[in-house]
């Protein structure tokens, strides 16, 4: 790897105006887990990197809202989230994913942000966020943004960030009786990046279920909302859609083959594991312990 | 020789375990010599091709670049600059031609390994690409040519008549004839015949290959990673016309080894390096580097048997190809030495085998934890259970009616003696509780159970020398090159010597591997340690002991006397001083085989023998699979260290399982797509049976040291065809490539229900 400087500064402040355009030279780091994997092999040289632990405490924080709504700062690592009784109470799908979101080892220095920020679809965070409705918190030299978390990722390992922009948290909307569930699978190990993520969340109305959220990750060039599962499943019963949304899943999503399987395999996982998603999404407790 | 003992057979803890735990074992990786310089490779982007031409301007005028150098270079230091075990057939660095992805073509030195990485980017090779061939079976016959002509090594006699063949990418063709197959199938019953196939796999230690050489006028000091300390000084000192007095090689614990850290492979390069720069140089691989080095080797096996009505197989035909990549390492010993164990551990009284080496133009395949027969063992054990299952016979049941048992002649023409094949079987069907009912599962998720049984004989004729040196306190140093490479054998060897010297084992030491202090070892290899070793530290640890009770004798003391040791040195040298050495040299029987018939009267001193036993799970919507219970029960003879033995097999079935489901070397476009462990998927923790045993027979290997004999491969031997055999139990379908991924398995089950899924 090539060498590079390290700038530590004790502000987000600072750290955006130290960051400057995407070929300047110098990128922000946050856990690094990611940034490393390409920064090895010479894909990524950066001259210098930003890195972003000693910004304020507030950025590494979960804090809970009245109503049940988070706020996670960007700096927060997946362990810290992962263990967080107040995340396991007010959004425990996000608990689930992480318990099997790579290894410990990576969970322990991998952030929030950074893993939203990177832009890679193999990823399970997004999807859940997507189907949560959660915003992300963009802040830049001009100021402060929020944009929901679907329409954060543009292309493959690309976001819509501008250049000297950082995510400084991630609001999750007060869940209420809504009922979620993330299922992924992997086709190389277990804590291989994922070949298929899938997330969906609704509330029941009796045994209906309404404001139907689906997402998918890791089998498309980018994490992204299924919009023909969640109209397959409106208003209906979920044991009559299961079929149909599962159907419409594998013919809305765009998949590729790659070293994680063929195209045709990915379509088949993904009808299979649509149906899936909303039976463990139904048998979830709302809300509560996991 | 198994008498009653009181150090061997105990679970004394590992000596070198806390060192390693709290980080204070020595590694090379992590040695630095003063005034050292880094190298850093520059390395072919194609397959196959001539080298028009090399320009390194831009990486010589980097500034902290102290030398670029290329094959021409490395001609002018060492002019013939080709070496291998089998074949001296690898140029240091590429001559020419490359012949594989990722072949070190050129090499940076700076003082600064950065700076080194930086220009060898910058380094211009101009090739003209040639067509490559990257199939074992296609080499057979491809108008491909990886060599042009063969160069076998002078080591080995039955090879030199492959001197100077032109025009083949066959290296070595192996061939065994026992009874009359053609008459037998023509006779038979029943005819089975399948073909089954593995992928190319890599080591992966963690500790990547590493050389420090340092050359001093006309003496060279070599400090390496590697599992043959003797083997690697006598190349060296065969590429330099130095004795091998001027050529010391050292290595300290390893960081794995699984068989990538045999013979030369970083330390040639390293040598050159260091006469070019005339200082010391450090040539440190990364892990992507260790995939274009050594790898296992991929194999095609078609394999047939001719049965009776009862079950009994009458004859088995077999040829194995073995894909050797690039240069032949190893692979020509593994056709041979492994190949005569094709047709499995079983009484056949007509066997025919065939087996070849081929060049392709992959990155080169040796040894691998196995030396070949986990390929083996796939293909036959797989084969031997579609049998049993088409025969309506239980799959355990069908295994004991062909079962080689001890007094049977092996198809090699060598009687079994101390093999319990039988033994582990019975073993392992009971602790499957094989004879009960068992749980199909239902719906979508099916079960089903499989088990699989496979054998080694030792690779022959080995030699082990050992030194072992009683000091004045009565302590004791044991001198072997034995490499400890995550095995234990350090530990196994001071049990052996306080066991013959009634020395405690907290007062012997065993150095690290030292060609200048530490006697002559063929290598760490093929699990040979424990037996060839093992014999060589009891003979010398015997010979020290005589020499103390001619001591005894000599200042006059009687008989059966307990004077204590320090106090036999005070007496004689007037004072605590002096030494008492015992060496030894052993090496077993052998008869090396004729050549047309590959028959040998003494193939071996001992076989090994392991067999797996697991249930899975698989769910039929995705294919996938998981483990639920898997056990290994293996013949050791009698352990040395009970704890060491178990986790050996246990390292041994984890690290075939990885190969079994998940890794595997992509090439793609004559380009290796995956040189990495975020692409190159290794088993974690969560890929682990849910339900893991390990264990032995109660045996005793007569001609071993202490009824010992080696286990470092036995674990590998049965996993993978158990696992292909409980999946066809769980869902009715065979896989017959590896490895085992969940969409071959959801494929199979497309194919089964009459729909084939696209290749999109």
């Amino acid at each position: 790897m090539k060498p590079f400087g390290l700038a530590e500064p004790a502000s987000l402040k600072d750290a955006i105006a130290m960051i400057g355009d995407a070929d300047s030279g110098v990128r922000p780091i946050a856990g690094g887990s990611a940034l490393m994997l390409m920064m090895k092999p010479g894909i990524l040289q950066p001259e210098t990197l930003v890195s972003l632990r000693g910004i304020e405490p507030r950025y590494s924080s979960i804090e809970t809202a009245g109503d049940g709504g988070l706020f996670i700062g960007a700096m927060t690592t997946l362990r810290r989230m992962e263990l967080s009784a107040d995340v396991a109470r007010h959004a425990p799908v996000v608990t689930q994913a992480l318990r099997r979101l790579s290894n410990v080892r990576v969970r322990n220095i991998a952030t929030l942000g950074g893993h939203l920020a990177h832009g890679d679809p193999h990823l399970d965070l997004p999807p859940v966020l997507i189907a949560l409705r959660a915003k992300v918190h963009i802040a830049g030299r001009d100021g402060e943004r929020q944009i929901d978390v679907e329409d954060l990722f543009r292309s493959y390992l690309e976001t819509s960030l501008d250049s000297g922009e950082l995510i400084t948290g991630v609001t999750v909307p007060a869940q209420g009786n809504r009922k979620s569930a993330y299922i992924k699978h992997t086709t190389r190990s277990a804590d291989d990046w994922p070949a298929l993520g899938l997330a969906v969340s609704f509330s029941l109305d009796g045994d209906v279920l309404r404001d139907v959220r689906a997402a998918i990750g890791a089998a498309t060039d980018i994490p992204q909302r299924l919009k023909s599962v969640e109209t397959a499943l409106e208003g209906k019963r979920a044991a009559d859609a299961l079929q149909g949304a599962g159907d419409a899943a594998a013919a809305e999503a765009q998949v590729h083959s790659d070293a994680r399987g063929s195209a045709a395999y990915k379509r088949e996982l993904i009808r299979v594991f649509t149906g899936r998603v909303i039976r463990k999404a139904m048998e979830s407790a709302a809300g509560g312990t996991i | 020789m198994a008498g009653t003992t009181t150090t061997v057979g105990r679970s004394f803890p590992r000596m070198e375990g806390r060192a390693k735990v709290t980080g204070r074992a020595e590694y090379v990786y992590n040695l630095r010599l003063p005034n050292m310089l880094h190298a850093k490779a520059c390395r072919s982007t194609i397959s196959h091709g001539r080298i028009r031409s090399i320009d390194t301007s831009a990486a010589e005028a980097t500034p902290g670049v102290h030398h670029v150098v290329t094959g021409a270079d490395i001609c002018k230091v060492l002019p013939e600059p080709f070496y291998g075990p089998a074949f001296h057939d690898q140029p240091i660095l590429a001559l020419e031609k490359v012949r594989h992805y990722g072949e070190p073509i050129a090499v940076v030195l700076a003082a600064d390994p950065h700076v080194a990485e930086l220009a060898a980017q910058r380094i211009v090779v101009d090739y003209e690409e040639l067509p490559a061939v990257f199939d074992e079976v296609e080499a057979m016959t491809s108008d491909v040519i990886v060599h042009e002509e063969l160069k076998p090594a002078g080591t080995f006699a039955d090879l030199k008549h492959l001197a100077g063949k032109r025009d083949t990418n066959l290296a070595l063709d192996y061939h065994l004839r026992h009874g009359d197959a053609d008459k037998a199938f023509a006779e038979a019953d029943r005819v089975f015949e399948h073909t089954f196939s593995t992928q190319q796999t890599m080591h992966t230690p963690f500790e990547p290959m590493i050389a420090i050489a340092d050359v001093r006028n006309s003496a060279a000091t070599v400090y390496t990673s590697t599992q043959s300390p003797s083997f690697v000084r006598y190349e060296l000192a065969r590429l330099l016309g130095w004795p091998e007095s001027s050529v010391r090689v050292k290595t300290s614990h390893l960081g794995g080894g699984f068989g990538a850290k045999v013979y030369v492979k970083t330390e040639a390069l390293a040598l050159a390096l260091s006469m070019i720069a005339h200082r010391p140089v450090r040539l440190a691989l990364t892990m992507e580097e260790q995939f274009y080095t050594i790898t296992k080797h991929p194999s095609t096996f078609r394999i047939a048997s001719a049965v009776d009505k009862n079950g009994k197989v009458t004859a088995r035909k077999c040829e194995v190809w073995w894909n050797g990549g690039a240069y032949a390492d190893i692979g020509p010993r593994v056709t041979q030495k492994s190949g005569f164990t094709a047709a499995g551990p079983y009484n056949i009284d007509n066997v025919s085998i065939d087996s070849y080496a081929l060049y392709t133009n992959r990155p080169p395949a040796g040894a691998l934890r196995g030396f070949g027969i986990p390929q083996l063992v796939w293909a036959y054990e797989s084969h031997t259970d579609i049998i049993a299952r088409e025969m309506g016979i239980d799959p355990v049941d069908f295994r004991k009616r062909n079962i080689l048992r001890n007094g049977r002649m092996q198809a090699v023409g060598t009687v079994v003696k101390d093999g319990e094949f039988e033994a582990i079987l019975d073993e392992l069907a009971k602790r499957m509780d094989w004879d009960k009912p068992f749980d199909r599962g239902s719906g979508t998720v099916r079960r089903g159970r499989g088990v699989a049984i496979g054998f080694k004989a030792s690779i022959s004729p080995t030699t082990s020398s050992a030194i072992v040196a009683v000091n004045a306190d009565g302590s004791c140093i044991v001198y072997c090159s034995t490499v400890d490479m995550g095995q234990g054998s350090d530990t196994a060897m001071a049990q052996i010597a306080s066991e013959v010297l009634d020395i405690p084992m907290e007062k012997i030491r065993v150095v690290n591997p030292d060609t200048d202090v530490t006697p002559y070892d063929m290598s760490t290899l093929g699990s040979r340690s424990t037996f060839h070793m093992g014999h060589a530290v009891r003979l010398a640890a015997a010979d020290a002991r005589e020499k103390l009770l001619a001591l005894a004798k000599e200042i006059g003391l009687p008989e059966g006397h307990n004077t204590p040791v320090p106090e036999l040195f005070v007496r004689k040298f007037g004072m605590s001083a002096g030494a008492i050495i015992g060496s030894a040299n052993y090496i077993p029987d052998f008869t090396p085989p004729n050549y047309s018939t590959g028959q040998s009267p003494n193939a071996t001193p001992f076989w090994m023998s392991g067999a797996t036993g697991v249930e899975v799970e698989v769910d039929t919507e995705t294919g996938q699979m998981r483990i639920l219970r898997m056990i290994n029960v293996c013949d050791i003879g009698k352990a040395i260290n009970p704890v060491v033995v178990e986790t050996q097999i246990s390292g041994a079935a984890v690290m075939q399982l990885g190969f079994t489901v998940s890794e595997e070397m992509v090439i793609e476009n004559g380009q290796l797509t995956n040189p990495s462990l975020a692409d190159y998927r290794i088993p974690g923790i969560f890929d682990m049976p849910s339900v893991m045993e390990s264990g032995f027979v109660a045996a005793d290997q007569q001609n071993g040291p202490f009824g010992a004999k080696g286990v470092g491969e036995s674990g590998t031997f049965g996993v993978s065809p158990a696992i292909a055999n409980a999946i066809e139990d769980a869902v009715g379908v065979r896989i017959t490539k590896m490895p085992i991924k969940a969409e071959a398995i959801y494929r199979a089950l497309c194919v089964k229900q009459g729909r084939e899924l696209s290749d999109d």
